[in-house]
């Protein structure tokens, strides 16, 4: 079990002032399933944006598997798949030509990737329309495209960014299966979600975000202190005093 | 290079219409593919023909020599233009952008792609006039193979040096305004300047290749084409390569070199704060400063003229676009203040005997011909996008919605035209009466280009584009609104010239004014007929 993302005073500033993420810091290792909940607006994005290389950030730094965001971009993407809130992919293009395009990035070999699409379009159920363009799947069909995409290179770092949105029960619950399945084969997940009982029952981590700083942070043992994960959050939430739990 | 060719490969069959085609299930969809590839056809054919005719003129006046510089330079002219205006929606601010950054492309190879994605879209059209200017060359010229194949080759290449120049001016631009608050705003006053900017150098280059008599125009345009090769060394290796002269096969070797290395040289330099502008462009934190305050009410037109408002100002590409013939309009209209109106017909008439009293009822088309470029209704019903869901929900007439996006378009058009007109009349000291049934004119011009835009923008409405340059720039309803609209122009332009030295002013502007009127109303009731047929 080793460190395989770590945020370290993360501070992202919009137009000079206005921080959107403040002095974040953060360890996810091979394994966890670390949960990163907070209000709408209170920097989840932000922060899972900057973790992916996709956005610039103003101070700290961020590692993924020991390689630095912001000097070595390129081995990290590697190793890490990134679900975003709402999968802009390619419309024009058919569900398996997108999957083919992210395959062929990641240099997975014709046959493992048969093998793996298959594998994954079958318990999505989405097999069968992965011929017709992304135009004309559902919000809920784009998305299970996009988790796909994402652990069609069996990533050791996975990213999510609110994945149950617009899934469909089965879907949903496939995709918790398969989260604890990974991380039984030691990758680490990082995921926003607003379904705090989802967090609960898949997380052993999570990290509590209010107005871009960090209020409570640990395993959901140490977090919750015998209460439910729904209690301690609104309690952390209306609270003004600042709650540092670390693990 | 195996990645960069990979993402090119995706980026082109993203928005390919044959994969559109092969795939989709809808015939409705299928025939709009077709349609689209037999519109694309004839504007090629149209291009083509224009080219060959401006070789055979050329040939005609014992002038082939200055054609493969005339052929280059016009390609440069329109590669730098058309880059400038689409740079900012191709490579910054695009919408999967978070999806490519997210995977393992390096910030260079996703830049580079995004531009030769845009070459290769727009080199269709380069292709065209240069094959038009080399089968008008060898006509007159008769000229080995050898030079066909080079005047092929070079084709590729010549608009790449203009592309990346406009291209690094509009990363410079956008660097610039990440270092402000308000960076779209920043940015589309910088693009806007440089593109004016851009145009007062053509009218000056176009002024170098005026002159006030015909022969003389025609001896000096070989020296001025010569003169335009030696301000622009590329045009000058291109032509010396296919016409054999000076610099020979050298130039072509030059021109594919320098093409190169300034293409890597480029996308090095752009990479490297490509993330940082992207992030400044697509991440903005909520100021949570409002306070609650009276609010207004408006119409439902009102309130759609409104939107669209918020949607224009909102996007750099469709502000550097769509306002831009009212702001240049505006300059125009305050230089002829400045420098007179006398003077403004002479270099526009060549300096022909004509008394500039009788062109008086052309003051509103002069204007137009700025304002009426571009029309926010031809582009403004595609632009809705993914977001055609919200008006499609709201209890709100078709018709109405367009009848909003329409007022819109006269909202922004109608006072830059009033100004204009104010402004020429008062250069053209014409009397008051005269003015005012000049602003109806231009009134009704406004109406025309306003109905007219609408009715190619409801046509040829188009939803599933991947990046809103797609519809602003180079969409159907945007190309099938200019041509028309630049005849009817033109025609009544003609009759402006030939009814001006048989009737009075007031006679002639109320004639032009019904002509205009009408054709507005025309395109108005069309606009409600495709309305009441439009499903939902």
């Amino acid at each position: 079990m080793g460190t395989m993302l770590e945020i370290r005073n993360y501070t992202k500033t919009y137009g000079g002032d206005r921080k959107a993420a403040d002095n974040v810091s953060l360890t996810v290792e091979s394994g966890d399933i670390y949960g990163f909940i907070g209000h709408n607006g209170a920097g989840k994005s932000t922060t899972i944006r900057a973790v992916v290389g996709v956005l610039d950030f103003t101070e700290g730094e961020i590692y993924i598997d020991g390689h630095s965001v912001k000097n070595e971009p390129m081995e990290c993407k590697k190793v890490t798949a990134y679900i975003p809130d709402n999968p802009d992919l390619y419309e024009n293009l058919t569900g398996i030509q997108y999957l083919n395009f992210v395959a062929d990035v990641f240099g997975i070999g014709a046959e493992e990737r048969r093998e793996r699409i298959g594998k994954y379009a079958d318990a999505f159920e989405i097999k069968d329309a992965l011929g017709d363009l992304i135009s004309s799947y559902s919000h809920g069909m784009k998305q299970k495209v996009a988790i796909i995409s994402a652990l069609i290179h069996e990533p050791k770092l996975l990213v999510l960014d609110e994945p149950f949105v617009g899934l469909d029960p089965k879907a949903s619950f496939t995709l918790k299966e398969m989260m604890r399945q990974m991380c039984e084969k030691g990758t680490a997940i990082f995921f926003s979600t607003h379904v705090l009982e989802v967090a609960e029952k898949l997380c052993n981590k999570v990290a509590i975000i209010k107005q871009g700083r960090i209020i409570a942070s640990g395993s959901i043992e140490e977090i919750t202190e015998g209460h439910s994960l729904e209690e301690t959050f609104l309690e952390a939430e209306s609270g003004n005093e600042e709650q540092h739990i670390t693990s | 290079m195996k990645n960069s060719i990979l993402l090119l490969k995706t980026l082109l069959l993203s928005t390919s219409q044959s994969n559109i085609y092969r795939h989709t299930k809808e015939k409705k969809r299928r025939g709009k593919v077709v349609g689209a590839y037999i519109g694309l056809a004839c504007l090629y054919a149209m291009l083509i023909g224009y080219g060959f005719a401006m070789c055979l003129g050329y040939g005609a006046f014992g002038l082939t020599d200055a054609i493969p510089v005339m052929g280059g330079l016009v390609i440069c002219i329109l590669a730098f233009v058309f880059t400038l205006f689409k740079t900012n929606g191709y490579l910054f601010n695009f919408k999967e952008y978070d999806m490519l950054m997210s995977l393992p492309f390096a910030p260079e190879t996703v830049a580079g792609c995004k531009f030769l994605y845009m070459y290769l879209k727009s080199l269709p059209w380069y292709l065209c006039i240069s094959i038009a200017m080399m089968a008008g060359y060898g006509r007159f010229v008769h000229p080995g193979v050898f030079t066909y194949i080079l005047w092929l080759v070079l084709s590729f290449f010549l608009p790449i040096i203009p592309m990346l120049g406009a291209a690094f001016l509009g990363f410079i631009i956008a660097r610039i305004s990440t270092g402000f608050k308000k960076t779209k705003i920043v940015q589309t006053v910088l693009t806007m300047i440089f593109v004016v900017f851009c145009f007062s150098i053509r009218f000056i280059v176009e002024d170098m290749f005026r002159n006030d008599k015909v022969e003389a125009t025609l001896e000096m345009i070989s020296d001025k084409t010569d003169s335009a090769a030696r301000m622009y060394p590329p045009l000058k290796w291109f032509a010396d390569s296919v016409v054999g002269r000076g610099m020979g096969v050298l130039g072509a070797l030059l021109l594919i070199v320098v093409s190169v290395i300034l293409f890597a040289v480029i996308f090095r330099i752009v990479g490297r704060s490509y993330r940082n502008i992207n992030s400044a462009m697509t991440s903005h934190a909520a100021g949570r400063k409002y306070k609650m305050t009276t609010q207004k009410m408006r119409s439902v037109t009102g309130a759609i003229a409104f939107k669209e408002f918020r949607r224009l100002t909102g996007s750099v590409t469709y502000m550097t676009n769509g306002a831009m013939g009212i702001l240049l309009a505006s300059l125009f209209s305050i230089v002829t203040l400045v420098i007179g109106f006398d003077k403004i017909i002479a270099t526009v008439t060549q300096g022909a005997p004509i008394d500039t009293a009788l062109l008086q009822p052309a003051i509103p088309f002069i204007i137009y011909f700025f304002i009426g470029m571009m029309s926010s209704t031809t582009c403004s019903p595609s632009l809705e996008g993914k977001n055609y869901w919200i008006v499609q929900s709201l209890p709100i007439e078709k018709s109405t919605l367009f009848k909003g996006k329409m007022l819109f378009n006269m909202y922004l058009t109608v006072p830059f035209m009033t100004f204009g007109i104010i402004c020429l009349c008062i250069s053209a000291k014409a009397s008051v009466v005269d003015s005012i049934a000049y602003i109806i004119l231009g009134i009704a011009l406004c109406a025309f280009s306003t109905a007219w835009g609408c009715v190619c923008g409801v046509k040829h409405m188009r939803l599933d584009w991947e990046n809103e340059v797609e519809v602003i720039k180079q969409g159907a309803a945007v190309m099938i609104y200019m041509f028309p609209n630049m005849f009817i122009c033109m025609g009544l332009i003609v009759l402006t010239v030939v009814l001006g030295m048989r009737v009075n002013h007031m006679v002639l502007t109320l004639i032009l004014t019904l002509i205009a009127a009408g054709l507005a109303a025309l395109s108005y009731l069309r606009v409600m007929s495709l309305c009441r047929r439009m499903q939902v």
